[in-house]
């Protein structure tokens, strides 16, 4: 898996790619609990490269979600492939987190979401 | 079909093909190939994390076998015994990091249980039936979905 950061105007946007797993997502966890807490307004993990996401992965995302909440960082992602929407479904997690469809469509309204997400 | 593999998360990866690999070959529907191999690496990493505190240099192994109705898999570990209540499913309604691996097991599997009489370290059996196909063999079958 490779995890890259961009900024975009006022948004930290995460790149990921590849299979997330209890391997890969440390380097993820690490990527999203950094931006976070170096108080970036605005994350956004980038998730149109992710072909496989399990629990751990999963794990990570609820652990950005509840960081941002102590950090007052407005959270999200995009492009999620079918598989990864499943596995959020299937978790019930589909509505606590702010899913935007492309990346398009998340700068255009990360700055305005409710913040953390739907908790 | 027997896989002997160390607790190397990086190693992860191998086991996801080798199921998806089967359980093509024993003629599951893509979805469930994938749920399957999504199963297998949730039980695995709960090997590495929860019977070997993350040790990589530990092995545990998977047997995978092919019946008529179902697909078996066995995971085997001489790790410590795993307590029920560390892996137990969470409530979703509780938004927390953790506690999804044997939800998505008892999800995506018919049948998954601990072997208590297993006297090493952890035995996890896990059974996927074929949807039933209605055809004249399966007539008197006796077999049972659990």
């Amino acid at each position: 898996m490779k995890v890259q950061v961009r900024n975009v105007d006022n948004v930290s946007v995460i790149d990921c790619s590849g299979d997330v797993d209890l391997y890969s997502s440390t380097d993820l966890r690490g990527t999203l609990l950094k931006e976070m807490r170096s108080g970036k307004p605005n994350v956004l993990v980038n998730m149109t490269g992710v072909s496989y996401i399990d629990s751990s992965g999963i794990a990570t995302l609820v652990e950005g979600l509840q960081l941002s909440r102590e950090t007052k960082t407005r959270f999200g992602l995009f492009g999620l492939r079918s598989n990864a929407r499943s596995v959020l479904e299937l978790a019930r997690l589909h509505t606590v987190f702010a899913i935007f469809d492309n990346e398009k469509e998340a700068l255009e309204k990360i700055a305005t979401t409710e913040p953390f997400g739907g908790l | 079909m027997k896989l002997v593999i160390n607790t190397d998360p990086r190693l992860l990866h191998i086991v996801r093909s080798v199921i998806r690999y089967y359980a093509q070959e024993a003629g599951f529907p893509e979805a469930d190939v994938d749920c399957l191999a999504m199963a297998i690496n949730e039980a695995a990493s709960n090997v590495i994390r929860h019977a070997y505190d993350n040790r990589p240099d530990a092995r545990f192994s998977l047997e995978v076998k092919s019946f008529p109705d179902r697909i078996e898999f066995v995971l085997e570990d001489d790790g410590r015994k795993v307590k029920p209540e560390a892996i137990r499913p969470r409530s979703l309604d509780d938004v927390r990091p953790g506690g999804l691996g044997t939800y998505f097991i008892r999800c995506f599997m018919d049948e998954s249980s601990y072997d208590s009489t297993f006297t090493g370290g952890n035995r996890l059996r896990m059974v996927k039936y074929f949807s039933r196909r209605v055809s004249s063999s399966d007539e008197g079958s006796s077999q049972e979905r659990g």
